[in-house]
């Protein structure tokens, strides 16, 4: 899309006035809205301006149109794909587990812990599944960091692949709200470029599972190649899979892929690598968070009421230029306007 | 280019190729439609079509279209879907005749077929299809195809169809309605089939005021025969769109003389018939009919029938289904305001503490936000009995078992204080909001904070403070942010009621407590409110209890974490506007220009948006400080090694430019 730059501008402001507005039939279906041409990636400015407008749409948990889905894949993938699979993060920053499409406690994590760009986030993985609006927390998430790559990193989690979006909700949630399965396989394509860990600081460890037998040093995790589905077994599977147990050594994990390791594993390999800490989120923890391990390992999870359901805490974990480690405890988003559901719902048949 | 033309990527072999004889006659008629769209994009003001562009995109508009009517017999649900959201686009393409003459009949026999998602869609898009038939002359060409899936069982599509056939109708001339519509109705509501019943019950409103008078009295039969049917779902349809369409003919025949025209005594009865129904789900609908039928009654000042009607609104408040009761108390204050006379309300005192004394939670709940209307009615007609007879069930209900009736009392309970007067409230109602400032469960504070405004302006701030400063104090720390939120934002309140003297010694320390909360949010609505404080008290206060306690911050350790300097950034970057270019220049200034070179490029971003705020302030009178020493700064900042730093200082940097 290499077209004069006076044009482009135009567009996007024709774009962006037809998205304030996407539950209009009238405007989605005009005739005129045929000659839409998709915006620019060339123009920065009509990048940034576009991008704001789609993350003032996301704010309001209003979907993307699917050109637009597109068009901002197309964009993260550019970004992404220079990550590397260790992707070196600075402080300070806000550590923060799964979302699980709980768009609206996504918004509450931001109020605990300030809007982004002003705080810095990383995000260990599982945007999607679960919650009822997958689409708009991966898509407010994936324009995020386009739009300051530097100020957010987004990990791979392990629903982040087209196997398991198919079974928990991903991609029937693509296909209810696009009528299609197109967006789903955009943005599935997209997560194969997702970094799969983080070093903070070489000294903080993140991920979205755990460690892997295959694994001693983080080096050798630099050593992946991380473009692709993510695998039933092998090293990229263990760290997307993998979980902390009691019991020392590797263990076999009931979930059927990755592994369970023990603290001796966690000791030896924080030693090895010179880490103060394995952060990393997968698990349900009613606290929000948990230290495992005798402080080695940590578990993030950042879903309130995860499922709607679990009654459980979130937490993120603040850390601080001098690697001080805060937690912030928060439960679900109050939404005005929704009825409030008392432990008896009544049934009106109104 | 269009979702359905980029989505699906079909070669235009494909497309000009569909199978029916359309096709031939399509080309010609396409052009057409081409030429409209491009017409219509160009006053839409996308005037950078050239000429050039306009006939390549005429050749590309062309496989869309071929494309959208191959679509609608695709094999994939979703595909049908898509193609049928485009339905205007074929219309306009084909042109008025050719979508009366081919597209509509082709419509007719698919859609019935097709699956429920497609057809709600086409039920949803033909509504908007009057002009692309030709106008109103030939709107009732749409009726056929809309009957026919209005006999979907799946209510979602029925409803569409129901909306698009009012749609339509409202283009229709009288005689149309008298030759189409009005039969239209007839035979939905005779078939002997529940869901096209439930469909004629929503097409009556649209109409029932452009008939002849023998006409309307008819169709007013054939409603009450709905209301009387066999099917439970029918009559709750019917009883549902009742209010509605009692309200339509009120507002036309508003003059006691036309009950006649009105058919009165069929709308009574039709009432009469839903408050005797033997299910409840059709009973409680009956609540809303009354509310209809007495404002009504009330507009024309007509009381004869109100007795009776009382009467069957004592009986529904006595109904063993809680389902009934409950719509009664939610929409008591409707009720009571529709009677309109003392003695109805008198009488209805012993009823409402019945219903607070419901053993259903949800009822009371539902008449816990009641009260404060119903309350001022008593009052008005003897001022003795919301104090004898209601307070003291209040005070129960705030100890309510049920932690949701609690919440819903403590939103609507503050609305007492202004009926009860000044001591009244002093003696009983604060003791009251005290408890229930203690209460366990969140909501119940929270709702009694942010309504205090209510109780304020009847006791007064002092006495409010005095009574309620403690327990405001105590939710100052509370352990839910939401808490601590609604507190603050009652401070600017207290603030400028109270005056500076009271609130130093009381609150000033919690406002510069709630800079350091660990949630985000708390910071901002404390940044928020230091800028109100500095507005009431002035600039001197101010720097006394601000601005130097900020910059007494830096000597703390505290001021080593990041979050705590950029909230001393982010507090006097609120302040810049409210306070005088001296006292920018002298404290808030150097402050700002100390964090453009913080280690942490968050800091130093937000410090460049902070010094064109900064620079608005200088800007009349220090203009050299502007030139000489933040614009230099900024330009040092769009070379920083962080990039969000340099867009901001860039950004900022055109802002100043601008400015000067």
């Amino acid at each position: 899309m290499d077209l004069d730059s006076d044009v482009q501008m135009e567009d996007a402001i024709d774009q962006q006035h037809t998205q304030q507005s996407p539950q209009s039939p009238q405007l989605i279906n005009s005739a005129s809205n045929l000659n839409d041409i998709p915006i620019s990636t060339v123009d920065p400015k009509t990048q940034i301006n576009t991008l704001e407008g789609w993350m003032e749409q996301l704010s309001k948990c209003q979907p993307l149109s699917e050109e637009s889905v597109k068009e901002l894949c197309n964009m993260a993938i550019e970004v992404v794909k220079n990550e590397q699979n260790v992707q070196p993060v600075h402080v300070p920053v806000t550590i923060c587990g799964d979302i699980h499409g709980q768009f609206h406690d996504l918004m509450e994590l931001f109020k605990i812990g300030g809007p982004c760009p002003d705080t810095n986030y990383l995000f260990m993985g599982d945007y999607v599944d679960r919650g009822y609006y997958s689409v708009e927390t991966v898509s407010y998430l994936v324009a995020m960091k386009i739009r300051y790559p530097k100020r957010i990193t987004i990990l791979r989690g392990n629903h982040e692949s087209r196997q398991i979006t198919q079974v928990y909700g991903f991609y029937d949630e693509c296909f209810r709200k696009y009528g299609s399965s197109n967006v789903w396989k955009i943005f599935t394509d997209l997560f194969d470029y997702f970094p799969i860990t983080a070093l903070v600081e070489n000294s903080i460890f993140c991920l979205h599972g755990g460690l892997s037998p295959m694994i001693e040093t983080i080096d050798q995790v630099r050593e992946l190649n991380r473009f692709q589905e993510v695998p039933h077994e092998g090293p990229m599977c263990d760290l997307l899979w993998s979980d902390p147990d009691d019991r020392g050594g590797w263990g076999i994990s009931p979930r059927g892929a990755g592994f369970t390791f023990g603290q001796d594993i966690s000791e030896q390999f924080n030693h090895t690598n010179n880490l103060s800490l394995t952060a990393r989120a997968h698990q349900l923890v009613m606290e929000g968070y948990s230290w495992s391990h005798q402080d080695l390992v940590v578990t993030i999870f950042s879903a309130p009421n995860y499922c709607y359901r679990c009654g459980n805490q979130a937490a993120i974990m603040e850390v601080d230029e001098n690697h001080n480690r805060d937690f912030l405890q928060y439960d679900p988003s109050v939404r005005p306007g929704e009825p409030t559901v008392s432990r008896k719902t009544p049934d009106y048949f109104l | 280019m269009s979702a359905a033309a980029t989505a699906a990527p079909v070669s235009p072999l494909d497309a000009a190729n569909p199978s029916s004889n359309d096709n031939n006659g399509n080309k010609d008629n396409d052009n057409n439609g081409g030429n409209n769209n491009n017409n219509e994009s160009n006053e839409a003001g996308n005037n950078n079509d050239t000429d050039q562009s306009m006939s390549k995109s005429q050749v590309e508009e062309l496989y869309p279209i071929a494309l959208l009517m191959d679509e609608l017999r695709h094999d994939d649900v979703a595909s049908r879907v898509q193609a049928m959201k485009r339905l205007d686009t074929i219309a306009i393409a084909l042109g008025p005749e050719r979508t009366r003459n081919e597209l509509i009949p082709f419509l007719e026999d698919v859609i019935p077929e097709d699956e429920d998602e497609v057809i709600a869609i086409a039920a949803e898009e033909l509504g908007k299809f009057v002009p692309f038939v030709g106008g109103s002359q030939y709107a009732t060409i749409l009726i056929p195809v809309l009957e026919k899936v209005s006999a979907c069982e799946e209510p979602i599509v029925r409803e569409k169809a129901v909306d698009s056939l009012n749609q339509i109708s409202s283009s229709l001339s009288s005689q149309q309605i008298t030759n189409d519509f009005i039969p239209l109705i007839n035979r939905l509501a005779k078939e002997r089939w529940f869901s096209l019943h439930i469909a004629a019950t929503g097409l009556f409103k649209s109409i029932i005021l452009e008939v002849s008078r023998s006409e309307r009295l008819e169709l007013m039969k054939l409603y009450s025969d709905l209301i009387h049917d066999d099917s439970p779902m029918v009559r709750k349809a019917a009883g549902k769109e009742l209010p509605e369409l009692i309200n339509i003919l009120c507002q036309q025949f508003n003059t006691p003389d036309n009950l006649e025209d009105l058919n009165w005594n069929l709308i009574t009865n039709m009432y009469e018939a839903l408050v005797n129904d033997n299910q409840d789900a059709v009973k409680f609908l009956s609540v809303d009919v009354l509310i209809s039928i007495l404002q009504f009654l009330k507009k024309i000042n007509e009381t004869s029938q109100v007795d009776d009607l009382f009467t069957s609104l004592i009986t529904l408040i006595n109904d063993p289904s809680w389902r009934v009761r409950y719509m009664v108390a939610d929409r008591f204050d409707s009720l009571t305001n529709n009677f309109n006379d003392e003695k109805y309300t008198l009488k209805l005192v012993p009823n409402i503490i019945s219903l607070m004394k419901d053993n259903e939670a949800e009822v009371r709940k539902a008449i816990s936000k009641q009260l404060p209307g119903f309350a001022k009615l008593v009052n008005s007609a003897d001022n003795s009995i919301v104090l004898k007879e209601i307070v003291p069930v209040v005070n129960q209900l705030s100890m309510d078992e049920s932690e949701t009736v609690r919440s819903a009392l403590a939103s609507e309970i503050t609305g007492l204080a202004p009926i009860l007067g000044k001591d009244a409230t002093i003696e009983y109602l604060l003791p009251i909001f005290v408890e229930m400032l203690k209460d366990e469960f969140s909501d119940v504070r929270l709702n009694i904070i942010s309504k205090l405004q209510i109780v304020n302006e009847v006791i007064g701030i002092q006495l409010l403070s005095e009574s309620l400063m403690p327990a405001i104090t105590a939710l100052a720390h509370d352990k839910l942010w939401r808490v601590r939120l609604a507190i603050i934002q009652q401070i600017p309140l207290l603030a400028e009621q109270l005056g500076i003297s009271f609130f130093d010694e009381t609150l000033g320390q919690l406002c510069m407590e709630w800079l350091w909360d660990p949630v985000y949010s708390i910071r901002e609505a404390a940044v928020e409110n230091l800028r109100k404080l500095t507005e009431f008290f002035g600039e001197d206060w101010s720097k006394d209890e601000i601005i130097n306690k900020i910059l007494e911050k830096r000597q703390s350790k505290d001021f080593d974490n990041f979050i705590c300097r950029i909230t001393c950034l982010f507090t006097f970057d609120n302040l810049i506007p409210v306070v005088s270019s001296e006292t920018v220049k002298e404290y808030l200034y150097p402050f700002v220009n100390e964090m453009a070179d913080d280690k942490v490029p968050n800091i130093r971003f937000n410090a460049a948006k902070s010094l064109y705020h900064v620079a608005q302030s200088l800007i009349k009178n220090y203009k050299d400080i502007v030139l000489e020493e933040i614009k230099p700064t900024l330009e040092r900042l769009t070379d920083d090694e962080d990039e969000d730093v340099r867009y901001f200082a860039q950004d900022n940097l055109s802002k100043l430019e601008e400015l000067l």
